[in-house]
Formats: C-alpha cells, sequence, structure tokens
C-alpha cells in the first residue's frame, strides 16, 4: 500500500491555515478524543489507545519526546543505504536522519533510495541478498510474506539483541504491532508507522440527502439505496488496485466477527479456510459485491480513479487507507468537508471493523558491514523522538503511543483534523496480514473470482484450502 | 569476431543456459546458492498448472489478435500516408507520437479511458445513447483482455505504419507504373503488385509484432496485473509473479524457457513458411 501522491509543498495538503490558538485547541481536543483508561492488548490488533492529556500547553510547540543519543557512533564517515518503496516518506526520513547527524554523529549519513513501488524494491532486495551484498544495509519491508521471507532465509537481522539491550526502545511499539513482525519467535523488523482502512464520506452529500454515518450494515444498505436513487453511487472501492485490496472485504468481515485469529491460523495451516466463520466473510464478500453498494466495476477501479470519482461527487464513500489521505485531500474541490468512520458492524451487536496493519517496517541486512550504526539509525527514525517527527508530517499513525502533548505539536503543522480521527479509530484494528505468499495469491484471485461472479463464496474458499493444503506444513511460526 | 562471440556468450548464452540451468532446481531467489536439482519437476508443476495454461492460451490470444490488427492496420496506413495529400507529414507524425510516447503514460491515459464510472468510453457511449454498451472494461474478465490488446495495437501500429511506408517507397516504381497500365484498378494494384513485393517487410514487421507480443509484460503489469481472475495472465506475468510474489525462482525460470522456445520457433516457423512461398513462387 503507498500513496502515490506527488508530494506538495505544503503538509497540509492545501487546505486553510488555521491559528496557532485554534490548532493547540485541535490537538488538545484529538489527543481528549483519543482517551481510553489504559493500551489494552488485543491479539490480532494493531494500535492502541493514546495516553491521558495534560495541560494546556503555551507558546510555540516542540517535540516534547527526548531524542536519545545512540549507543555507538561512526569513527569515520560512514554512509548506511536505505532501500524503501515509500517516496512520500522520504522527507520525514532525511529530516530524523539529518537531525541525528547534527546532534550525535557527525561522520553517519543516510543515503535513501526510494523504489517508485514495493515490487520493484522487492526485486531489487532479492537481487542484492542473493548476491550477499552489504547493500543496503537498512531494508524496509512489509509484514508478512516478505518479513518471512527475508528472515527465514536468514537475510536479516532480527531485533532480539537491541530489545535486550534497550527495554524502553521496545515498549515505545503498540506490542500486537510487534506480534505482527515476530517470526519463529523473534521480531524482524520494526513499524515506522502504523494504518487504518476506513471509509471516507462527503458530509455534505449525506447531510443534503438526510444520511446519518451508518452503525450497521443495514444502515450502510438503506443510505445505498437514497444515494443510488438519487444517481450517486454509494461506495467507490478501488479493488483493482493491487492483490491486498479484493480482501479488503474478507478482513473485514473477519474483523467483524472476531475470526481474524482464525484467519491467521488458516494462514498458516492449522485451521481450514473452509471453516464456517471463513465461508461466511466469503459470502459476505459475495453480498457486497451484489448489493449495488459499490460504484460500478470494482475490480476496473484503481486509487486515482476512484479518488476522483469521490472528489467529483460522483460516490459519496470511498473505503480507502489512512495513507491515501493525503492523495483524497489534494483532489478535494473547495467546501467539500471530508469525514470518516469506521466501517459498519456486519454482525448485529459485532463492533465496527477497523483493518488496520503496521506501514513500512525496516530491518537490518545480516551482511551489512555495520549493523550496530544500521539499528542505531532505525532507532532514530522509530524511537520515542523520531516517531513524533515521522508522523507529524505524514499524518499516519505512530507506531505506539505519544503523548498529547506530542499530538499538540503534530497538529501544529499537520492542522489535518482527521489524524486525531484516525489515532481515535487504531483501538477497534484488525489485521489484514497474510503470512503465505501463495494463499494469499489464491485469495485474491478467490475473491475476484467473487466479485465476477465465476465463484461461489464456498469453491472461492475451496480454492484457497486447496493452495494452503499444498504446502503442508508451514516452516515458520509467528508471534 | 572474437569480441563479438565473447559478448553474445556474456549476455545472450550464459543467461540463456543459466535460465535452463535453473529450471531443473529449486530456489526461493533470498540464498546464495540454488536449492536441490528437482530434473523436470517445475515442468511437470507448470503442466499440472491451469494458471500456466491460460497464460499461454492468453499469450497466443494476445498474438493472434494483436499482430493481424497492427500490421493490417499499419500496411493500410502506410498505402493512405504515402499518396499525396493534404497534413501528410503531420498525420505521419501524429501515428508515430504513440510510439515514443512513455508506456507509464500510454497506460495511466487508457486507464482512464476504461474507467467504468467516469472514464471516456463509457461516458462516450452514454452521450450517443450507447450507454447499455457502457461496461467496467478492464474490470470484466470477459473484456479485459480485448482492451489491453486495444490498447498494445494503439502504441504500436505507428511502428508499423514507419517500416512499411520505408518499405512502399523502396518498391520499384516501374512494377507499380506497369501495372496501371495494364488496367489495374487500385485495389488489384494493391493486393497484386504492392502487397507481394511488400512480403518481405511485412514478415519483418508481423515477426517484430509477433516475438512483441509473446514477450509482453509491462502493459499487461500496469493495467491489470494478470487478472481479473488470470483473465489477461500472460507468460511474462507469470514468471514475474513465481520469481517475485511466489519466490519460486526454478519455475519462473522453466517458463522463461518455455517462452524463449516459443519466441524462436514461432519465429523459425514464420521464416520457413515466407521463404517456402517464395521459392514457390520462383
Amino acid at each position: 500500500m503507498t500513496d502515490r501522491s506527488p508530494r506538495k509543498g505544503s503538509a497540509d495538503g492545501g487546505r486553510p491555515s488555521m491559528t496557532r490558538r485554534g490548532l493547540l485547541h485541535l490537538g488538545l481536543a484529538s489527543a481528549a478524543a483519543t482517551l481510553l483508561p489504559r493500551v489494552r492488548r488485543a491479539s490480532a490488533q494493531i494500535g492502541g489507545a493514546q495516553p491521558q492529556t495534560p495541560a494546556t500547553p503555551a507558546g510555540e510547540l516542540t517535540n516534547p519526546a527526548e531524542f536519545k543519543a545512540p549507543r555507538v557512533k561512526a569513527s569515520a564517515p560512514t554512509t548506511l543505504s536505505f532501500w524503501q518503496y515509500v517516496g512520500f516518506h522520504v522527507t520525514a526520513q532525511k529530516f530524523i536522519a539529518e537531525e541525528y547527524k547534527k546532534r550525535f554523529d557527525p561522520n553517519l549519513s543516510l543515503e535513501i533510495t526510494a523504489y517508485p513501488g514495493l515490487n520493484e524494491q522487492r526485486v531489487g532486495v532479492k537481487t542484492a541478498l542473493a548476491a550477499q551484498s552489504p547493500t543496503p544495509d537498512i531494508i524496509a519491508i512489509e509484514p508478512g510474506a516478505y518479513a518471512v521471507d527475508v528472515y527465514t532465509n536468514g537475510s536479516v537481522i532480527d531485533f532480539t539483541k537491541v530489545f535486550a539491550e534497550d527495554r524502553e526502545y521496545q515498549r515505545g511499539f503498540w506490542p500486537n504491532a510487534l506480534e505482527l513482525l515476530t517470526i519463529n519467535g523473534a521480531v524482524v523488523s520494526v513499524p515506522a508507522v502504523t494504518n487504518t482502512v476506513i471509509v471516507y464520506y462527503n458530509k455534505g452529500i449525506f447531510a443534503q440527502h438526510g444520511i446519518e454515518v451508518p452503525q450497521t450494515l443495514d444502515d450502510l444498505k438503506k443510505a445505498g439505496a437514497i444515494l443510488n436513487a438519487k444517481g450517486i453511487a454509494p461506495i467507490v472501492y478501488p479493488a483493482g488496485q493491487d492483490r491486498n485490496f479484493p480482501i479488503f472485504p474478507f478482513y473485514t468481515y473477519a474483523g467483524g466477527t472476531k475470526a481474524d485469529r482464525l484467519l491467521r491460523e488458516a494462514d498458516l495451516g492449522t485451521k481450514p479456510w473452509t471453516s464456517p466463520e471463513l465461508v461466511a466473510a466469503a459470502e459476505f464478500v459475495d453480498m457486497m459485491a451484489k448489493s449495488g453498494l459499490y460504484a460500478k466495476g470494482p475490480l476496473g477501479i484503481k486509487e486515482p480513479d476512484a479518488i476522483s470519482i469521490f472528489a467529483g461527487g460522483k460516490s459519496a464513500m470511498f473505503w480507502g487507507g489512512q495513507w491515501m489521505r493525503r492523495s483524497i485531500r489534494a483532489a478535494l474541490p473547495p467546501g467539500f468537508e471530508l469525514g470518516l468512520f469506521p466501517f459498519p458492524a456486519v454482525v448485529s451487536g459485532g463492533h465496527r471493523p477497523v483493518l488496520s496493519s503496521v506501514g513500512i517496517t525496516l530491518t537490518v541486512n545480516a551482511r551489512s558491514k555495520r549493523p550496530d550504526l544500521a539499528f542505531e539509525m532505525i532507532k532514530a527514525l522509530t524511537g520515542a523522538w523520531g516517531k513524533i517527527e515521522y508522523t507529524r508530517n505524514l499524518g499516519l499513525s505512530p507506531n505506539g503511543p505519544i503523548s498529547p502533548e506530542a499530538i499538540a505539536y503534530q497538529m501544529q503543522s499537520l492542522k489535518d483534523p482527521l489524524y486525531p480521527e484516525f489515532l481515535k479509530l487504531q483501538p477497534t484494528g484488525t489485521t489484514r496480514v497474510i503470512f503465505t505468499p501463495q494463499v494469499e495469491e489464491a485469495l485474491t484471485q478467490g475473491m475476484q473470482a467473487i466479485f465476477a461472479g465465476q465463484k461461489t463464496p464456498r469453491a472461492a474458499m475451496e480454492t484457497v484450502e486447496a493452495a494452503s493444503q499444498k504446502l503442508g506444513v508451514r516452516k515458520f511460526k509467528v508471534g | 569476431m572474437v569480441p563479438a562471440v565473447a559478448v553474445l556468450a556474456a549476455f545472450l548464452l550464459y543467461p540463456i543456459g543459466y535460465s535452463l540451468w535453473l529450471s531443473f532446481h529449486e530456489w526461493s531467489g533470498y540464498t546464495p546458492t540454488w536449492g536441490p536439482f528437482v530434473g523436470i519437476a517445475n515442468y511437470l508443476a507448470l503442466a499440472r498448472d491451469e494458471v500456466f495454461w491460460k497464460a499461454t492460451w492468453n499469450s497466443l490470444v494476445f498474438v493472434i489478435v494483436r499482430t493481424p490488427l497492427e500490421v493490417g492496420l499499419g500496411f493500410l496506413l502506410a498505402i493512405l500516408l504515402n499518396r499525396k495529400m493534404p497534413a501528410r507529414a503531420l498525420l505521419r507524425t501524429l501515428f508515430f507520437v504513440p510510439v515514443v510516447m512513455s508506456l507509464i503514460v500510454v497506460t495511466i491515459i487508457f486507464q482512464r479511458i476504461y474507467e467504468p464510472n467516469t472514464g471516456l468510453l463509457n461516458a462516450m457511449l452514454r452521450g450517443i445513447g450507447l450507454g447499455a454498451l457502457a461496461h467496467p472494461w478492464l474490470g470484466d474478465a470477459v473484456t479485459a483482455l480485448p482492451a489491453v490488446i486495444a490498447v498494445s495495437v494503439w502504441k504500436n501500429v505507428g511502428f508499423s505504419l514507419v517500416i512499411l511506408l520505408a518499405g512502399l517507397q523502396s518498391l520499384p516504381q516501374d512494377v507499380i507504373d506497369a501495372g496501371r497500365v495494364d488496367g489495374a484498378n487500385a485495389w488489384q494494384l494493391t493486393t497484386r503488385v504492392i502487397a507481394p513485393l511488400m512480403r518481405p517487410i511485412l514478415a519483418l514487421t508481423g515477426l517484430l509484432s509477433i516475438i512483441g507480443g509473446l514477450k509482453v509484460f509491462d502493459l499487461v503489469f500496469i493495467m491489470t496485473r494478470g487478472g481479473p481472475t488470470y483473465s489477461t495472465e500472460v507468460l511474462a506475468t507469470m514468471l514475474y509473479r513465481q520469481a517475485f510474489e511466489l519466490n519460486e525462482m526454478g519455475v519462473a525460470s522453466a517458463i522463461a524457457v518455455i517462452l524463449v522456445a516459443l519466441v524462436l520457433g514461432t519465429a523459425r516457423l514464420q521464416t520457413l513458411l515466407v521463404s517456402e512461398r517464395d521459392e514457390a513462387r520462383a
């Protein structure tokens, strides 16, 4: 999942500026809105509640976290190479690396190569690792199959030693985020950010047609009927974007019925994909495809098309990811009021599922000539100070809890009221990661076949189960 | 001669041999050494894989549909643009523009044209009262492959046009004039005189189109990634999927070997057919 929006000059995506007082209020209000009594650990969920709000800050805000000095420094000019696949993260990464250099280690530079996409980066990394190249020192990987591949082949170094030396650093991450990156008992990589999949909506259209934010699936269907009658597509859903998007409805149902643990077990081959709960999830995909809720031809729609349709008022809702917020904002005409809500409860009395995952995650090449420095750089990028700077500009959710003062500091430049909305949604998140490539492929194709009416939900799940069984016992464990 | 052979060996023969040998092994692509020798297991796995047959079929359909359209349209346009007509130079340039356009740009443009809700194609159909034909062109397994082929033809027809136009301009004018003197009309002149004289160039253009069609990857990958439901999967996209998404480098190499064999076989077959017909005429 990547945001393909060109980098804009302003960090707010072109929104009107706010006063400092307004920003402070917004930041504090947003922080207060994220209150929960404690950070809860919920298996198969990413994120948690942000902690208690402080007294009103005064004056120009600064990053309230301490930027900790590294344990080791370069003794001579050293350049670490870092290969990643999300271009719009580069500025945030560069900023942190420059500050690190300025404050602690003038000998250490970070050279970032941003590939145009995950596929290209993965090809480059695979080639480098097979050639036992010491470059890149730091590798961005996706959770799931990519992490399994690089770790089980001995290509990267896990974080066992780093965490043993610095427990505070480890505690800075959402525990369930690290759980998602734990292969055979070791944390393979650490997340730079976390993100969610939600429903964006056009507040103006909702108000115009008297539609309330849907709480249940029935509410959503009723809203869909009203919108369809007015010639407005209820939801634009870019199922043609990549191999992951067609699975979102399936994940949503699994999350909404608390079947995400079962989904993980099926992924690892210990439970069948034809379990009634997972077949029910496939039936939900089928129901949604036939419900008239989607804009026409979701398999033929990609993210830019979807943004254009939504921004043009031809659809009232957009089912998409947090990483698309900037692109959506950039496309909206003046006066467009953007809102978001978690997908409605998929079963009566169920919770509202928000697909959640870690974003770009960082690890160290096992052949790196300076793995110690590479780990220090990763700690700078993802540690207490770095995570606030990193997410400040991007508007993605941090990799762990941050203080309300930190949120207020971020809102000073971020300005987008949706950011705290996203932070509020984190505790309800469910995972959307598959660890077995062949299973992911079968699941993608199965969901596409359901969309296209080529397979029944059960037949699709039988195909996935066949792909899973063919692999036999997995050679890795998760968590 | 030695440097040429060395370059050929290093950059052609060695990679082909390497791929061939790799196709008999297991390898994830992450380790410096290959996995175990598995004989023809990768080929057998492909033979049992319905996606492979689907991809092979799609590759053949891609060629069978694309090549006649590309060469045929190119030939027609070449004949038209070989005549004296207003704005001839401009038209020649315009037809060649898609060839030099970035493929990424072309695919993005056509993705927007094909978009089912606000795309230009469906908007035009609705505008002229044919809204019933509006369709999710790339999102439907039935229309996705033809839609991609249409883009390929649009992108490449200018290339055929240029080669064929150069061929037309090199034809002996006296033969054509003799045909005219003998009373041949335009159709007869084209089919009985020009087309036979153009046979070698048409064969070359066709061959290039066939090879390009069999190898097609980027266009399909960017537009549909082989979907939906493998409806646009071709051998090259399957190769990529096996190598870099499923980590089956041995299977991917087997596909590469089959693809090379298919390209070389097709090229040889066409060369034989053309030379046989020429010999028969002689």
